[in-house]
């Protein structure tokens, strides 16, 4: 069927990206300035040690040799340990990573709550002020940092007015969370009936997802209202309106030619955010997979940086193979 | 009489080839456009405002923006300390003022380079696509890096470059300048490609111009427009990620006033009630963001015909 | 009030007299510039159609025909705005159409046959939800129930496989395919006026033909009138019962096909005449260059009219009766 073969080709595409992706991490990270046989045994250690240490990482051969056997492992599922938490960074990540994942997707979710119906309300009032509040809240939306963001809404729902928990994390800290089957913490504890831990992780998930919906609605708004604008002046657009369509009509078929653009913008928006919500989690105290890479990079722990490098990577490409897939289902033209 | 001889863009949207810009008319049409849209004003007033305060720092700002005054800690607003001290004692107006010199030149610095090396390439990239193997093998390569690097989580990557670089001004530059490098090359590409194909630079390149002079007369000035508003908006992005790197700590050093080490250090007053450190840097901060994203939008706006047109028609008063 | 601001044509328009289809009376459209006086794109146009009228526009690119058109189905082009006389059909006032006439009227009683069709269908609707959209809305016809009107109007049309062409997409359809089905939108619904837009210019000469005749004969079934733009005045003399000349955005001659073809009146409908002739010295006499001697003139013919006199540079020729069925803007028309 042609639709396969076309994600065959995708799929033969995804490789090399991939491989390239992790190529120039590996490399970046490795001029770090660091030793890590050093780090990992503090400043007591005697020279002989942490040669010895040196020698069993694998840090004394040739750069390229060391990138293919991290290559070689990762393709049996081994990505190194994080000499941080002293743990396989697979486990680590597969921690955090569904942490990360949850508020994004949550976050966006928001996002495009607020930002789609605004967008086409903007649009569809050539004047008026439903499109100046638009236009201020794109803009703002978009300059305001997120991190900051947070630190007010933290301020006003937590200090002053006491209705939000504690920033302090997932899940309120004398609970004990429920057993990881998807990284959920909502689902998770739906499926263990524990609704304890339900409502504790909804409230906990309430001001870092207010933060990043609001934040992302911004863009999110922005260009729908561009893209309806610029449909809705295309000729197909004042045909239908030559041809007096009805109003709701003429705005669903706007939308309809509207939404690959925002589909486009949302996926990138993802794989974005996935990296971009660092900061929202580190002010949350989130434990997501973000800051892992962060703290990474900062304490030249290499395996945890590379790995997240490579999860994302993977998520960006599966999200954008989804989009593509989505593009053939609205767009008759690609198929013929 | 037809609508093209009369220097209007024509109705079909694009605008026409060698449209000159007749400087004193087009500042008139500027400032009445600012005085009829006077969200772009504010956008254009906000930015000049910064830049003049941080050129004039020195000589308004109150007290020395480095120098701690333990005794005077967590002070909360007051009319000595209009916008509070930090946890250090030193005045945050003093700091808010100060903070653009290095966020501001940081993010200029940095977006102006990428820039630079971005849209030259995207240029080249897109003209010489599919003339000929050499031009397409290249180009290819081109892009299929530009799509590497853009796969990268952007801010894990800005900090790998701080921290192999070290952390200094510098690298915070070269940081933000290899971030953006792929959107001004995009940028440029699709320009070029799209204004490659349109008729009267297939007539200028039948008459024989060369292929720098149709560069130079067609394809760059169409494709100004879009990368100035890119700019600007990028800018405001670049001093976004600034204050992030300084956030989390990889990016300008303290004492050295800058919006996002000013909002970490009050992280953790915030959560006792002091809330003055970190939300003042905040509103600079994000108000300046907001000015340039301004000024982006009002290049957007000038430059695409539809909307020109409704801006001479409310300038006009009708 | 819209006045009437030009000489030699009196007083305000008028509502027009009953039993008149359409009355386009001093209409003016015009473009804004910045500091600069607006661009008169349409200067004062006078058509008048009665029921059964077929009236053929004939006028030279960028004389104002597309525009006339689309000003009167409330589309106009590039941000233009009417800035004088008025439009009346069927006993009402749409040159500044509401909402609500725009639905009941446009696509129903007054719709239009586009010059561009594969452009103006929209790409990511069949052929039959098209035709279907204006059924179901002007009609109220039930989904299915539309379909199977669309397919008749398909077989109307003479378009080859009707069936397979409804689930078909406006991209996989051929120019002569395409400008079928927008004539069987413009007849789905209860047309009493069709304006064609230089529907058939696109098309080969033999098609052309075809296709007119269809869509006069389609017209006159449903009882009907019909304005057909055209650059190609022969034309007008197969298919209308009535001429309309338009020069630089005015009407400069407006008679019954047969009077016209007999003996046209105006310099510029004799030009268009003696451009075909065989006689080089008629050829020459009337066809010339602008004078660049004579400057931007009262009447816009004047720089290229051999019969030009003095007034004919200050004073605008208003549109005068001369004789039963004929109608022209000259000062000194060709008589005899």
């Amino acid at each position: 069927m042609q639709m396969l073969s076309y994600v065959g080709r995708r799929l033969l595409f995804v490789i090399p990206q991939l491989l390239g992706i992790v190529f120039i991490s590996f490399f970046l990270i490795k001029l770090i300035p660091g030793d890590p046989a050093v780090l990992m045994l503090g400043p007591n250690a005697t020279q002989a040690a942490v040669d010895r240490l040196r020698d069993d990482l694998g840090l004394t051969k040739p750069l390229v040799e060391q990138f293919a056997i991290y290559i070689g492992k990762v393709l049996q599922g081994d990505l190194g340990t994080s000499w941080q938490t002293t743990r396989p960074v697979l486990e680590d990540l597969a921690e955090r990573f569904p942490a990360t994942l949850e508020l994004v997707t949550l976050g966006l979710g928001l996002a495009l709550a607020i930002g789609i119906p605004l967008g086409v309300a903007a649009s569809m009032q050539r004047r008026g002020p439903v499109r100046k509040v638009a236009d201020y809240y794109g803009l703002l939306a978009g300059a305001i940092p997120d991190f900051w963001l947070a630190l007010v809404l933290i301020f006003v729902f937590y200090s002053l007015l006491g209705i939000a928990p504690a920033p302090l994390g997932r899940l309120d800290i004398t609970l004990i969370a429920p057993d990881a089957v998807t990284g959920s913490l909502l689902v998770d504890s739906l499926l263990a009936g524990d609704i304890e831990a339900f409502r504790s992780a909804a409230s906990q998930l309430v001001l870092p997802v207010l933060t990043l919906g609001l934040v992302n609605a911004g863009p999110i708004l922005k260009m729908t209202q561009s893209t309806m604008d610029r449909t809705l002046a295309s000729d197909f657009m004042r045909y239908a309106e030559m041809s007096g369509l009805p109003r709701r009509v003429i705005r669903r078929q706007a939308i309809r030619a509207s939404l690959p653009s925002v589909i486009t913008l949302v996926s990138v928006l993802f794989s974005v955010t996935i990296g971009g919500a660092v900061l929202v989690e580190i002010v949350f105290g989130w434990g997501g997979a973000g800051q892992y890479a962060v703290q990474g990079v900062l304490n030249a722990d290499i395996n945890p940086v590379l790995g997240f490098v490579i999860f994302s990577a993977l998520l960006s490409l599966a999200i954008y193979l989804v989009v593509d897939l989505l593009y053939f289902a609205l767009d008759p033209r690609i198929r013929g | 009489m037809s609508v093209e001889a009369a220097g209007v863009p024509s109705p079909g949207g694009r605008p026409l080839p060698g449209q000159e810009w007749r400087g004193a008319a087009s500042l008139r049409f500027f400032v009445a456009v600012l005085r009829n849209r006077p969200a772009f004003a504010l956008g254009y007033g906000i930015v000049a405002a910064v830049v003049v305060l941080t050129i004039l720092a020195p000589l308004i700002s109150p007290y020395d923006p480095i120098r701690a005054d333990p005794e005077a800690y967590l002070l909360p607003p007051s009319l000595a300390h209009p916008f509070g001290t930090d946890n250090t004692g030193m005045d945050i107006l003093t700091r808010v003022i100060y903070a653009p010199r290095i966020d501001l030149v940081i993010a200029i610095a940095g977006t102006l380079v990428s820039a630079l090396i971005g849209a030259p390439l995207g240029a080249a990239v897109g003209y010489y696509e599919g003339r000929g193997p050499i031009g397409r093998s290249l180009s290819v390569a081109v892009m299929r890096i530009a799509d590497v690097l853009q796969a990268f989580p952007v801010f894990v990557f800005a900090i790998c470059l701080v921290a192999v670089f070290g952390q200094s001004i510098s690298s915070i530059v070269a940081a933000i300048a290899f971030v953006n490098v792929p959107i001004y090359l995009r940028l440029m590409r699709s320009q070029v490609l799209s204004i490659r194909n349109m008729r009267y630079v297939e007539a200028a390149y039948i008459a024989g111009a060369s292929d720098a002079a149709i560069l130079a007369r067609h394809v760059i000035p169409n494709a100004l427009a879009p990368a100035l508003a890119q700019l600007s908006i990028n800018i405001g992005w670049s001093v976004l990620l600034t204050a992030g790197l300084s956030f989390v700590g990889a990016g300008v050093v303290a004492p050295t006033p800058e919006w996002g080490s000013m909002i970490a250090s009050g992280f953790q007053s915030v959560m006792t009630g002091q809330w003055w450190p970190s939300v003042f840097p905040g509103i600079a901060l994000g108000l300046t963001v907001f000015g340039f994203g301004l000024i982006g939008a009002s290049v957007e706006a000038l430059a695409d015909p539809v909307q020109r047109r409704a801006l001479v028609a409310r300038s006009r008063g009708g | 009030m819209l006045q009437n601001l030009h000489a030699g044509e009196g007083a305000t328009p008028l509502p027009p007299s009953p039993g008149t289809l359409l009355a386009v009376q001093d209409l003016a459209v015009s473009y804004d510039r910045y500091e600069k006086e607006p661009v008169k794109a349409l200067n004062g146009v006078d058509i008048e159609v009665r029921e059964g009228d077929i009236l053929g526009l004939v006028g030279e690119s960028g004389a104002g025909k597309s525009l006339l058109a689309r000003t009167i189905m409330n589309s106009i082009p590039g941000g233009g705005r009417v800035s004088g006389g008025r439009i009346d059909f069927m006993g009402e006032r749409i040159d500044a159409m509401s909402e609500e006439q725009r639905t009941r009227l446009l696509g129903n009683a007054l719709s239009m046959v586009v010059s561009n069709p594969r452009g103006e269908l929209n790409p990511v609707l069949t052929v039959g939800e098209q035709i279907g959209n204006m059924l179901r809305y002007h009609k109220g016809l039930s989904a299915a129930a539309a379909q199977d009107e669309a397919l008749s109007l398909l077989k109307a049309v003479q378009i080859p496989a009707p069936e397979r062409r409804l689930s078909a997409y406006p991209h996989e359809l051929s120019g002569g395919m395409a400008q079928r089905v927008v004539i069987a939108i413009a007849l789905a619904c209860t047309p009493r006026l069709v304006i064609s837009d230089d529907a058939t210019s696109a098309l080969d000469v033999t098609v052309q033909m075809q296709v007119l005749d269809l869509m006069t004969d389609m017209v006159r079934q449903k009882g009907a009138s019909a304005i057909l733009i055209t650059r190609d005045i022969a034309i007008t003399a197969h298919f209308c019962n009535q001429v309309a000349i338009l020069y630089a955005g005015e009407v400069v001659e407006l008679a019954d096909t047969d009077l016209f073809f007999d003996r046209p009146t105006h310099p510029y409908s004799i030009m268009l005449f003696a451009a075909f002739s065989h006689d080089q010295a008629l050829r020459r006499h009337w066809t010339r260059q602008a004078d660049p001697a004579v400057p931007a003139s009262a009447c816009p013919f004047a720089p290229r009219c051999p019969r030009r006199q003095h007034r004919c540079v200050t004073e605008r020729p208003a549109l005068r009766r001369l004789g039963p069925g004929r109608k022209v803007r000259c000062h000194d028309p060709v008589e005899a």
